[in-house]
């Protein structure tokens, strides 16, 4: 079930780049904005000067971390629809405690990253375990948790945890020892010190040949993917679905908690509403670009990284609303969704 | 006709004629080229050289059913062709069309069953009804006895005969050579995508037939050697209940050097039978394995760890990850047991034992013929040193050699002191290899006999719930 989701991989590159330029020419024509200058603005934004570049990674960033979470629910069967609400929660939680506990620098960090993946964890546990108990689909519980988790964190910095300057919808700023260093420091201020290793955009490629060689070269990662292509064949090889189903999906919450951590903790040092502009959503997209592969979704999480942070200046420079990105990314899903369903029908 | 898939070169120039009122047999062993070819001329897989000539509509049953499981009969039969009323469709007309139908091939069924609680031997009676409806006069059956029990066999193959009759040309891809003596006209076999011989059926026989579709002569079942039988299973008013099947009441032992054969017809309880012991379905009544209790909430982990292996019956769908390669799934079962490092040679220990062709630790499961999937289920579970097997058709749908491998490695897990348990809807299977024989019908067992005294008229009878 989860291979026809992954066949034609290659060919799904070439859809993604023909529809990104072509119809990303259409809309800009519509707009009336030549689509050499509307893709050069766009080139231009994202790689443009170093603090673009680093601009561009955060943004890379920002969504390898949900897309990395949600590979893992999709490899165990598992359709993680509820990626943002788990960061947005990650993110609140990092916020809040990092603000609230004074802590040496080596103690802070940990506490701050740990309690993001913690609490995506958790929010990913709770469809895990009602898939796992009593079998409820887990689209649904996750696509439900998102929306409680903004009106949550949303209720909780408005009111009982408002903690931002002149009643900003946010919580206390980070302290320094709770911060993580992040690329656009390091383009500004171009010093690189070992501190850097910290910067998201390392610990996520870390992250992602961890979970690649997890997936590939483990008991754990054997059964969860076993669990996922053949769950009938699965579960009477010994596998218990209910216990895989419920470990992936905490699993699953825990890496995009802990994305949501690093945008606090390494960009915004501080948690609020603004948090995350559908990071968890395009993730989705991100993830199935990257046919669910951690290496490839690297890749995948760049090139929408580019398209997030060149479509400020795409709308800025060439005139063209940056809606246009927001369109070519809805139709990047619908175009693979659909080669999906051509490839299938050729090969059975 | 020429057809390549990938390295395999699956049919290399096949002439092949039909005629009208005939029924052809076309026999191989697996990975021939007889599906493939039945594929083409059907029209769903593209030759790349040759062409097919037919005089009408061409039809094809597959041996694997292609019925949507939530659909009532009536509309996997006559799908995309309803009868429509204005914009609706005329289910009362529908209905009885595939009654009129059903009746004029003498092929019972309710047109309102929903097609997943139906049994195997009914299912492929809504396949056949559906292209029945199509009035083909080329009709082709892809192992269309693989699942049939032998009375339905016989009622089978009077409605092709008669379908025959009326001027159609008929195609039975098989591996039971009995069928194709007894039903046949014409025989042609198959070799390696090349055609070997075609012979009229009377002018040949099932032996000749089998040595050219092995390409010298048919390897001989594994000697029964003489073991000393110690208790192992004891099973006492076990009652259970999966999907399609229900037990009700079983009372029998299984013995460690023994094969006991259950007989018995399609959707009389085996399934549940199977399930129980391998622990997916809940049972009720006692089942005592080596002196102590196992328990209806058990899981199949822990039956998998007391040295309980369950061969299922259905090899795609409960027994292989189809999309991995040979090496992942000669493992699934025993991942948490053996080392990551010794996967390999778990996977070549089962290819060479079990002949795997092709014999590839990285060859992908999907693309492998249903024998050679077959080879992997059964390897891994007699190379994983079980004490109690439990072999739930074994042999469905493979070719006489892969069978008598599988058939020959039970009899040698018996000689070393294992327990099967044979579970088969082929008497002839059960009696080649078991040493005792229990018969089921209804959900009951209702006879035993021992390998010495096996009364094959008495044991069909039983079989048919005749008391």
């Amino acid at each position: 079930m989860i291979a026809a989701l992954r066949k034609g991989a290659l060919r799904d590159v070439v859809v993604v780049i023909v529809v990104v330029f072509g119809v990303g020419s259409i809309a800009m024509l519509l707009a009336h904005v030549s689509p050499l200058d509307g893709f050069g603005a766009l080139f231009d934004g994202a790689f443009g000067t170093p603090e673009e570049v680093a601009e561009t990674l955060v943004q890379a960033t920002n969504l390898l971390f949900p897309a990395l979470g949600i590979a893992i629910a999709f490899r165990a069967g598992l359709f993680n629809i509820g990626a943002e609400g788990q960061l947005i929660l990650g993110g609140f939680a990092a916020g809040w405690l990092g603000a609230q506990f004074p802590l040496p620098p080596y103690l802070a960090v940990p506490m701050v990253l740990l309690a993001g993946a913690l609490a995506g964890g958790a929010w990913g546990a709770i469809p895990g375990f009602l898939r796992a108990r009593f079998g409820a689909n887990e689209v649904i519980a996750t696509l439900m948790l998102n929306v409680i988790a903004v009106l949550l964190t949303t209720y909780l910095v408005t009111g009982p945890l408002q903690q931002g300057g002149g009643g900003a919808a946010e919580t206390a700023a980070l302290p320094k020892a709770a911060q993580i260093p992040d690329l656009i420091a390091l383009a500004a201020d171009p010093h690189f010190t070992l501190a850097y290793l910290l910067t998201p955009f390392v610990v996520a490629i870390v992250l992602a040949f961890v979970l690649w060689r997890v997936l590939a070269r483990t008991v754990f990662g054997y059964e969860l993917r076993a669990a996922g292509e053949a769950p009938e064949a699965a579960r009477r090889a010994g596998i218990d679905l209910g216990r895989t189903a419920f470990v992936a999906m905490a699993l699953s919450g825990a890496i995009a908690g802990l994305g949501g951590a690093t945008i606090v903790s390494g960009g915004l040092h501080r948690f609020n509403t603004g948090l995350s502009p559908g990071y968890g959503f395009i993730a989705i997209a991100v993830a199935l670009v990257g046919n669910l592969d951690p290496r490839w979704i690297i890749v995948a999480s760049i090139a929408f990284g580019m398209l997030q942070s060149g479509g400020i200046a795409m709308q800025a420079e060439a005139g063209v609303p940056r809606e246009v990105v927001t369109l070519v990314t809805g139709l990047v899903i619908i175009a693979l969704a659909g080669r999906r369903v051509v490839a299938n029908r050729r090969s059975t | 006709m020429r057809k390549r898939f990938g390295a395999v070169q699956a049919v290399d120039g096949v002439d092949l004629e039909l005629h009208p009122g005939e029924i052809h047999a076309l026999v191989g062993e697996n990975g021939a080229g007889k599906s493939t070819l039945a594929a083409i001329a059907y029209g769903a897989v593209r030759a790349d050289e040759g062409s097919v000539d037919a005089n009408g509509v061409v039809g094809l049953v597959h041996q694997h059913f292609k019925l949507i499981d939530r659909l009532r009969v009536w509309e996997n039969v006559l799908l995309n062709r309803e009868p429509k009323r204005g914009w609706t469709i005329d289910v009362a007309a529908a209905r009885e069309r595939v009654r009129t139908l059903a009746s004029t091939y003498g092929l019972a069924v309710d047109p309102d069953a929903v097609v997943e609680t139906l049994p195997v031997g009914i299912k492929q009676r809504v396949e056949l009804l559906r292209e029945l409806d199509r009035e083909p006069s080329v009709l082709l059956l892809d192992e269309p006895t693989a699942a049939l029990a032998p009375s339905e066999i016989a009622s089978f193959f009077t409605t092709i005969g008669d379908l025959a009759k009326r001027g159609t040309a008929i195609l039975v891809v098989t591996h039971k050579l009995a069928e194709v003596i007894a039903y046949s006209q014409r025989v042609t076999v198959m070799r390696a995508g090349r055609v070997i011989a075609s012979h009229l059926t009377s002018e040949t026989s099932a032996d000749a037939i089998a040595r050219e579709m092995v390409g010298g002569e048919v390897p001989a079942l594994a000697a029964r050697a003489a073991t000393t039988v110690a208790p192992l299973l004891e099973v006492r008013a076990l009652s259970a209940r999966s999907a399609t099947s229900a037990l009700a009441n079983a009372t029998f032992d299984v013995r460690a050097g023994e094969i006991v054969g259950v007989a018995g017809i399609e959707g009389n309880g085996q399934t549940a039978l199977a399930d129980a012991l391998a622990g997916v379905v809940p049972f009720t009544g006692e089942l005592i394995y080596e002196g102590a209790p196992l328990h209806a909430g058990d899981t199949p982990a822990s039956r998998l760890a007391r040295g309980i292996r369950v061969i299922p019956q259905d090899r795609r769908h409960e027994a292989l990850v189809l999309d991995w390669n040979v090496r992942d799934n000669v493992v699934l079962g025993r991942q948490q047991s053996l080392a990551i490092a010794r996967y390999g040679d778990a996977a070549r220990e089962v290819i060479e034992r079990f002949d795997v062709r092709p014999a590839d630790p990285n060859a992908v499961v999907a693309q492998l013929s249903g024998g050679n999937q077959q080879k992997i289920v059964v390897g891994r579970t007699l190379t994983s040193a079980p004490k109690l097997v439990v072999a739930y058709q074994p042999t469905r749908g493979i070719d006489i050699g892969a069978a008598a491998l599988v058939q020959s490695r039970l009899i040698e897990a018996r000689n070393a002191g294992a327990g099967v348990l044979l579970i088969s809807f082929e008497l002839d299977e059960i009696f080649a290899c078991a040493d005792r024989v229990l018969v089921i019908a209804n959900g009951t067992f209702v006879g035993s006999f021992d390998r010495a005294s096996i009364d094959r008229g008495r044991i069909g009878a039983l079989m048919a719930g005749h008391a």
